[in-house]
Formats: C-alpha cells, sequence, structure tokens
C-alpha cells in the first residue's frame, strides 16, 4: 500500500569544520498516499538533504517527518522505500539481474513484505530484455538508471524517492525515461517523489510541484498540476501546461522579491 | 643474456659475475640438492604466508567490524612491522625450537604488514553511495560486508596479496641464515662463505625467481577474479 508523506518544518544544519551551514530550513510539505510530487530549486538549496532525511540516511535537525504516520526509520526497517539515486549507484561486480535483485538478497527471505515483482518483471518492465546478465560496465547511462529504478521497485515499495534520477542523461533519452517512469509510477501503486531541475520535467511528472528557494532552502511555494492522468507528451503544448510552468518559474526566479518577505515575517510556506 | 656470457669470456667481467653458463652449471652440479633447498625454503614461506593471511585477514576483519579498535590494530601492525627480522629468528628460535615453525613465523612475520595495511583499507573501499544503499534496505552488518565490503576491497587485498609474497619469501630466507639446515638461504650463506661465486649467483637467482612467481600467481588470480574491471584498469 503506498504510504503518504508529511514533512513538518524540517531544518537540517551541518557542522563543517566549525561552521555551521544551514542546509534545509523549516521544511514543510505533504504528499498523499499513491500521489506523485516533484521538488524543484537551484542547486544546493537541499533537495537531496530533504529527500535523503525522508530515506532516513541522515536525520533532521529539528522538525518532523512522517512516512505514512510512522517515523522514517520505521519505514526504512519496514523495506517500504525506494531510493534512486543521482547516479545509478549499480554494483559494478552484480549483473543488471543480479542488481535488480540485490533488495531481495539484502532482505533476505525473512522479510514480511509480500507484493515483490521477480526480477525478471521487472526487467520487462524497464525494457532490458536481453540485457539480464550484462554488467553494468557495458551499459549506457540510460540503461544503468533503469536498472537502478528496477532495483528500487524489486520489494514493491510504498514510496519511491528519486533524487534526479536522469539529471545526467541527454533530453531525448529523458523525455522517454520520464514516460517510462509514469508508467512504471501507474502501474506500481507507490507514492513518488523526484527531485527535478527542470521545471518542464516537474510539471509533466507531478500532481504538485513544491518549489524551493536558494540558501538557506526552504519550501517557497506550492503549485498543483491540474494536468489529467496519463500524461501525455501532447499536454506539453497545452495552455495548462504553458501556465503551470509559468506559476513555477515565477516561484523559482520571483524568490526574492517574495520570499525575502516570506522569510523576514518568518512565517512558513503555505502548503495543504 | 648472450651479451653477458659473451662478454664473461672475453674477459670483460669481474670475477664478481659469473657467465651465465657457469651458473647453469651450477645448477646441474646438484639440482636435487637445489631442489630440497628450494622446496624447504618454499614450504616455509607458503606457511608463514598462510598464517599471515588469516591473521591480517581476521585483523582487518575485526576493524571493519568495530571500529573502535581499528587504530589499535593498526598500531599493533606497525609495531610489529617494526622487529627486525634477523634479531627476531634467534629469539623465536630459543622459545620455539630451531625448525620449520620459527622459519615458518618469520615468513609470516615479514609478509602481514601489507596484507594487514591492503585489508584495512580495502574493507573502507566502498563506495559511500553504495553504502547508503545497503541502509535504505536496513542491511544487516554481515551482509553489508559480504554483498559490498568485501567485493570493494577485493583490488586492495590483491595489491596486499601480490606485495606480500616476494616478502614472505624474502623472510624464509633471513630466517635461514642464522643456524638452519637447509634452504636456498644456508645455500646461499655457504657460498658466500666459500666464495663460490657461481653458486651465490644461482641461489639469488632462484630466490628471485620464487618471489617473481608468487607475485605472478596473485597477479593471474586477481585477473580471473576481478572480471568486472578492464585488464587495463588494473595494478596486475
Ligand atoms: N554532509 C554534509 N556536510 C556539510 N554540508 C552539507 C552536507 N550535505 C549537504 N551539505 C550542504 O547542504 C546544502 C544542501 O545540499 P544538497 O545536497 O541537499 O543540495 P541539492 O539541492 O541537492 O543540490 P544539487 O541540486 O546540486 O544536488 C549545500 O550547501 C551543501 O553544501
Ligand atoms: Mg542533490
Amino acid at each position: 500500500m503506498p504510504k503518504d508523506l508529511t514533512v513538518k518544518d524540517a531544518s537540517k544544519w551541518f557542522d563543517s569544520r566549525g561552521q555551521q551551514v544551514i542546509a534545509l530550513d523549516r521544511a514543510s510539505l505533504s504528499l498523499p498516499a499513491g500521489g506523485f510530487g516533484a521538488i524543484i530549486g537551484p542547486s544546493g538549496c537541499g533537495k537531496s538533504t530533504l529527500l535523503r532525511m525522508v530515506a532516513d540516511i541522515i536525520a533532521p535537525s529539528a522538525g518532523s517527518i512522517l512516512v505514512g504516520n510512522e517515523k522514517p526509520s520505521t519505514a526504512r526497517l519496514e523495506h517500504a522505500i525506494g531510493f534512486v539515486f543521482q547516479s545509478a549507484t549499480l554494483l559494478p561486480w552484480r549483473t543488471v539481474r543480479e542488481n535488480i535483485a540485490l533488495p531481495l538478497a539484502i532482505v533476505g527471505r525473512k522479510s514480511k513484505r509480500v507484493a515483490r515483482r521477480t526480477p525478471d518483471e521487472l526487467i520487462e518492465l524497464v525494457s532490458l530484455q536481453g540485457f539480464e546478465d550484462a554488467l553494468p560496465a557495458q551499459l549506457s547511462g540510460g540503461m544503468q538508471q533503469r536498472v537502478s529504478i528496477a532495483r528500487a521497485l524489486v520489494l514493491a515499495p510504498d514510496i519511491l524517492l528519486l533524487d534526479e534520477p536522469f539529471g545526467a542523461l541527454d533530453e531525448i533519452t529523458r523525455q522517454r525515461m520520464n514516460l517510462e517512469l509514469l508508467r512504471i509510477w501507474a502501474e506500481s501503486s507507490t507514492t513518488a517523489l523526484l527531485v527535478t531541475h527542470s521545471i518542464d520535467e516537474a510539471v509533466f511528472m507531478a500532481d504538485s510541484v513544491f518549489v524551493m528557494s536558494p540558501r538557506p532552502g526552504r519550501i517557497s511555494q506550492v503549485v498543483d498540476v491540474p494536468l489529467p492522468r496519463p500524461r501525455t507528451l501532447q499536454m506539453m503544448s497545452s495552455k495548462i501546461f504553458f501556465d503551470t510552468v509559468n506559476r513555477v518559474r515565477e516561484g523559482l526566479y520571483g524568490i526574492d522579491a517574495q520570499g525575502t518577505a516570506d522569510l523576514a515575517a518568518g512565517a512558513p510556506a503555505v502548503v495543504q | 643474456m648472450l651479451l653477458l656470457e659473451l662478454s664473461k669470456h672475453a674477459g670483460y667481467l669481474p670475477v664478481t659475475l659469473p657467465a651465465p653458463s657457469q651458473v647453469w652449471s651450477a645448477l646441474l652440479a646438484n639440482p636435487r640438492g637445489i631442489g630440497l633447498a628450494l622446496g624447504e625454503t618454499t614450504m616455509n614461506a607458503i606457511r608463514g604466508y598462510a598464517v599471515a593471511i588469516v591473521v591480517a585477514l581476521g585483523a582487518a576483519f575485526i576493524a571493519a567490524f568495530v571500529a573502535a579498535l581499528r587504530p589499535t590494530i593498526y598500531n599493533l601492525g606497525v609495531g610489529l612491522s617494526s622487529i627486525p627480522l634477523i634479531a627476531a629468528t634467534p629469539l623465536l628460535a630459543l622459545w620455539l625450537g630451531n625448525g620449520p615453525l620459527t622459519r615458518s613465523l618469520i615468513a609470516g612475520l615479514a609478509s602481514y604488514f601489507p596484507l594487514l595495511v591492503g585489508a584495512m583499507q580495502g574493507f573502507r573501499a566502498y563506495e559511500t553511495n553504495h553504502m547508503e544503499l545497503f541502509h535504505v534496505y536496513s542491511a544487516s552488518r554481515w551482509r553489508v560486508f559480504r554483498f559490498l565490503i568485501l567485493p570493494s576491497s577485493l583490488p586492495y587485498l590483491f595489491t596486499g596479496f601480490k606485495l606480500a609474497a616476494p616478502l614472505a619469501v624474502l623472510g624464509s630466507l633471513t630466517a635461514e641464515l642464522t643456524g638452519a639446515e637447509n634452504g636456498i638461504g644456508v645455500l646461499m650463506l655457504n657460498a658466500l662463505f666459500n666464495f663460490d661465486i657461481k653458486m651465490v649467483w644461482l641461489t639469488v637467482l632462484v630466490a628471485c625467481a620464487m618471489s617473481g612467481a608468487g607475485y605472478a600467481i596473485w597477479a593471474l588470480i586477481e585477473r580471473l577474479t576481478i572480471y568486472w574491471e578492464a585488464p587495463s584498469n588494473s595494478s596486475g
């Protein structure tokens, strides 16, 4: 079952050589179970930090995060989280099939998670038939990232976190991968949260776009995308798409005019 | 080789440098004796090397699991490696007897340090984002070791294996210099005392061959094991 996500005033500061760096400043967002959210913001604003806190890779310095009304650590121990890193993060000594099966090997047979897909089904889902026994070094960047998506799905996660999964790919491949990802998401019944640098991508993929302001990072705006599903490439030339993209763009670039006022007032961004 | 042979016959070379044919004839003069000595030295080297592998990898394994012990293990390793072997041999012989046991241990002592360093470095050579992946799946420490730390460490382990093999041979030889009855080291020492230049060179060449073989065997195993890396990238 997909899990909803609630982040409330989550902050993270790092101590680097005596100096305190605020990576994330009272970020709040909420995403319904089965929803698709996108986080967009300039480099260094704390997007990865936020995602890593949701996955319980790092702990928030303040604030709370709930994954399906539980702490992230609980969700993690239930193997309910799928994570796709910015780089494919495949183990070079494992074949495609073995990499996809890695979570199964890690979790072992004792796991309570039942809704699993076999690695071979996932290879088909990400269209990598014929490459089952290839090593990661023999694959293109896009293929590697598809392997890592398949790996993230093998335990049927309740929430799928994607940190700029296609950031390194060219525009064409990227668009194809996005369509595939949407198809996979629709078939997988999971909540998805995608970090991206691309406004078009965020709007095309998500139900809600969370716009972040630069350092210290915080979520300054939430833009809902009123496009129906399934999304098609034709929608990218629709007026709704165009208008939504503009609202996100204003959120990103109008930040200094509005964002400073917000920060001065100390009010957290409005989140529904 | 040919050049060496010719220069010798022409009288260009000093007495301390024999012609290759003279070294060869030294081998032919007593192949059985040299074979026995070779076997003795090799056996001690291999036994000591095996012990060193078990101890060094065991220690590194513990250090990988118990971070608090890491400095202790490392410092102990450094301290142990600074013992001069030529002095340690008679001491060990006093306690353990002047036999293969002592000489094997010296070979182990001579070779464990690169193994320890290689393993300790190797067990920390995994990539951070790989470790984060294992963390997201709440992997047990054993599975992290088996699926991530160990495979990531293999290039470092093999570097240790390759460097340590010649050292084990050298240790085994050194241990024979103080009171052994048989071995390449003994032949070398006797030849030195008798000013038997051909024999000195023969033993030196045999020792080099042993060291080289030890290195080469591991380089081969490495190449067959680390199949996911292009040969041009490996240090072999
Ligand atoms: N472990 C850390 N120690 C110190 N500072 C850190 C650490 N991790 C992140 N930061 C800092 O926190 C800030 C946010 O980093 P983060 O990686 O979350 O940004 P990002 O939005 O994902 O950027 P990008 O789009 O470039 O990936 C940065 O200023 C970064 O330097
Ligand atoms: Mg990032």
